[in-house]
């Protein structure tokens, strides 16, 4: 026998042996192959805390002891204890099984035949498509700011998206967490994360009714074998605890670690990945190419804004009457109107009436109310109604961090400024893809060299976040403002830094694309350099804000009378243009005058935005 | 087949609901047209985190909360009807003739795509039977709806 032919036999009985025991080799490869990583949520990179290690913050979630960080374990581990029939934990991680049988080759016809809780959970699930949601921010409510993302899986013969069912990923928070301290949890990561599955009707309830977000719906192009592994993976999810970070690991940061177990090859992750804002989820998905579709579903607020612009001036005061008492339909005014119109009239009173009321608690004089703007709805033929127009999509407004430079002159004195802001929106910035009168800024810095002087931190917004909500007809809501940073304003003779909180209440309008506001100012603020240790101040702010075409307008004056019987006033004008999705001119203008003198300074600023 | 059991399942748990609320309290049968939702997770932080409440649920098969596991259109054993809100959005699509509500409605109840139309007519026709006062409650609002199928010619099969 020539010395070679053993050796060729061993060999091919190794070969052989391969599906069964598995190589030393190939169990490796699996172990890195990038499938397995997302199935157990190692960190590849996108955020700084835990590299290399899994984001599962739970023991149950692994076979092995050191699964945790060391995926080869948990795939040696995983191939002896799932590969026996019958094994109980098959049940608790389909997908690794389906990962492990696929790879090496395990034939069995029923393997999870004895898995009767996963089996109906399984059949239970839609699985025809997979829809991402993006419920949008609403105008007034600071805690909606960024949006949210959730997952909708829908039936194959599904007719109506109400039985489609939803996936979210959300801290897990009891009724009784509402403090202070449990937002300080939240961004700091006390809580445990757990996905759920819900019924998405219940989440068009939750955003678009009772906090009036818009949602965003976009149906992913993932075929039946894609969702699959989603789905089985999920239930791998069930119960299980990661820690809910606010500013990166969040639900966003989750949903694209799914579609990575759908899809590994996205690679939606290896990047670095701080401050997962929402929409650039929706970017990041559209640009993996995995967007086929988009729709648009209008919140409360839209629809009742929408109502009213169709109304005419007569109309809408006659539905302003009606909100407060129905029996006035009975007068001539109203009888005069054709039936679709008085239908109209008394659907704009009925929507605006429940805006109101829906999130009160029940009266009966509310409800009889209501129910009276509904039957008078019944008694007048509705015309077809009118499509909704969406706005721009929020994923076509520019990206979050922004990048600035300036060249500008205070008084006699020449200056170059750089900025950075880490998030995302203010007045006068491109508002294509943002709401109207929403302004959002965190970590806002910037730094200024004059003439004659060097760098110095000029201003820093810690948090800047100002909300104009029009009043109109129907609606009466309060705008309101908080800012805190460090300013430079002139304090005795002298330009310190000087801590500041300021905020208050006000109110808006909206004339044809006029937004005329005013605001009340309270501020209290801190300079090393006088006396009292913190400084109060009242005052007010008028302004008009202008969303053009192909520019943004904002004028606005405002007064502070300190407690000290320092005064100061400002008056300002900003104009940006956009020049493409990511890049902006501002041009703006500032005259300050306080006890004590006054000066005029003005810059021009190249503006870039990016992710 | 399956619509009968989702009719039929309409059908008793809605009368169980004048009894006492069938599968217990808290299922939802006894919410009224104009229910207050000021008691929903509406805090600053729920929102912040996109938090989910408690009881997390996970599909069909856990987190009932002790209701009746078989009501129409059973989300974690809640029927359509009876989850917050809907009843208003129900009402406000009869009141006007169409619209999503009543279309989710419609397929809860197994009727087809082809007889829709004439649903939404039937049900709009008896707005004020199947919503006759402002407290009326989602059990009522069931009772009622299958009563009014019951007695039309195209749609009593699916009842």
């Amino acid at each position: 026998m020539p010395p070679g032919i053993p050796a060729f036999i061993v060999f091919f009985l190794l070969i052989l042996a391969l599906p069964h025991s598995g190589s030393a080799s190939t169990l490796e490869e699996l172990a890195a192959a990038p499938r397995w990583h997302a199935l157990l949520h190692i960190n590849r990179g996108a955020t700084l805390r835990s590299r290399d290690q899994s984001y599962v913050d739970d023991a149950r979630f692994f076979l092995a002891e050191s699964g945790r960080s060391d995926p080869l374990a948990e795939l040696q581990r995983s191939v002896e204890v799932l590969g026996q029939s019958g094994a109980e934990q098959r049940c608790r991680f389909p997908a690794r099984y389906r990962y492990l049988a696929e790879a090496l080759g395990w034939q069995e016809a029923e393997p999870f035949a004895h898995c009767d809780e996963y089996l109906s959970w399984r059949a239970g699930i839609p699985d025809a498509s997979v829809v991402l949601v993006f419920p949008a921010a609403y105008l007034n409510s600071p805690s909606s700011m960024f949006g949210h993302t959730l997952l909708r899986f829908d039936a194959v013969d599904q007719q109506s998206d109400w039985h489609a069912w939803a996936v979210n990923f959300g801290a897990l928070v009891t009724a009784d967490d509402n403090s202070i301290f449990y937002i300080y949890r939240g961004l700091a990561g006390g809580y445990p994360g757990r996905f759920s599955t819900v019924s998405y009707v219940s989440k068009i309830q939750e955003y678009a009714h009772l906090e009036n977000r818009d949602m965003w719906e976009y149906r992913l192009g993932l075929d039946a074998d894609e969702i699959g592994w989603m789905i089985d993976h999920l239930w791998e999810l069930k119960d299980v605890d990661f820690d809910y970070y606010f500013l990166d690991e969040n639900c966003s940061f989750r949903l694209l670690e799914l579609l990575e177990v759908a899809r590994p090859q996205v690679d939606l992750l290896s990047d670095l990945r701080f401050a997962e804002v929402p929409v650039n989820t929706v970017r990041a998905i559209e640009e993996a190419g995995l967007i086929a579709s988009r729709l648009y579903r209008p919140s409360k607020a839209v629809e009742l804004e929408q109502a009213g612009e169709a109304l005419s001036v007569a109309e809408r005061r006659m539905a302003v009457r009606l909100m407060k008492d129905v029996s006035l339909a009975d007068q001539a005014e109203y009888q005069a109107l054709p039936p679709e119109r008085r239908h109209l009239v008394a659907r704009a009173a009925y929507q605006a009436t429940r805006f109101r009321d829906r999130t009160r608690e029940n009266n009966q004089q509310a409800a009889a109310n209501s129910y009276r703007l509904l039957q008078l709805m019944h008694a007048n033929t509705a015309p077809e109604p009118a499509a909704i127009r969406p706005p721009q999509p929020p994923e076509r407004g520019h990206a979050t961090q922004m990048l600035a430079l300036s060249g500008g002159q205070r008084e006699d004195n020449g200056f170059a400024e750089i900025q950075y802001r880490l998030t995302y929106h203010d007045w006068l910035d491109n508002h294509r893809g943002f709401l109207d009168g929403a302004w959002i800024e965190a970590l806002n810095l910037r730094v200024r060299r004059e003439e004659s002087d060097r760098w110095r931190l000029w201003q820093l917004d810690l948090v800047n976040i100002r909300s104009l909500a029009p009043r109109t007809a129907f609606v009466r809501p309060t705008s309101w403002f908080v800012h805190a940073g460090i300013d430079r304003p002139e304090v005795a003779g002298q330009r310190d830094a000087t801590r500041f909180v300021r905020g208050g209440p006000g109110l808006a309008w909206r004339l044809g694309r006029w937004l005329p506001y005013g605001y009340l100012q309270a501020r209290i603020e801190n300079n090393d350099n006088v006396e009292p240790f913190i400084n109060s101040a009242g005052g007010a702010e008028l302004g008009l804000l202008r969303h053009g075409d192909h520019y943004s307008l904002h004028l606005s004056g405002e007064s502070l009378y300190f407690a000290d019987d320092q005064y100061r006033h400002r008056g300002q004008i900003g104009v940006q243009l956009p020049v493409t999705q990511q890049n902006g001119i501002r041009l703006s203008a500032v005259h300050d005058e306080w006890r004590g003198g006054r000066e005029t300074s003005w810059m021009m600023t190249w503006r870039y935005y990016f992710d | 087949m399956k619509k009968t059991i989702i009719a039929a399942v309409l059908l008793g748990s809605a009368a169980g609901a004048h009894a006492d609320a069938a599968g217990g309290p808290g299922c939802g049968w006894g919410n009224m047209l104009f229910e207050g939702q000021s008691g929903m997770p509406m805090h600053l932080l729920a929102t912040l985190v996109n938090g989910t409440s408690g009881n997390a649920t996970f599909g069909m098969t856990t987190g009932t909360n002790g209701c009746d596991t078989s009501g129409a259109l059973s989300y974690s054993g809640k029927s359509l009807l009876s989850m917050n809100g809907v009843l208003e959005e129900v009402a406000m699509d009869m009141a006007t003739g169409q619209g999503e509500a009543l279309t989710a409605l419609s397929v809860s109840l197994g009727v087809p795509a082809e007889e829709r139309a004439h649903f939404n007519q039937v049900m709009h026709q008896n707005f004020s039977v199947i919503f006759s006062r402002d407290d009326v409650t989602a059990g009522e609002v069931a009772d009622q709806i299958s009563a009014v199928m019951k007695s039309d010619e195209i749609l009593a099969k699916h009842i």
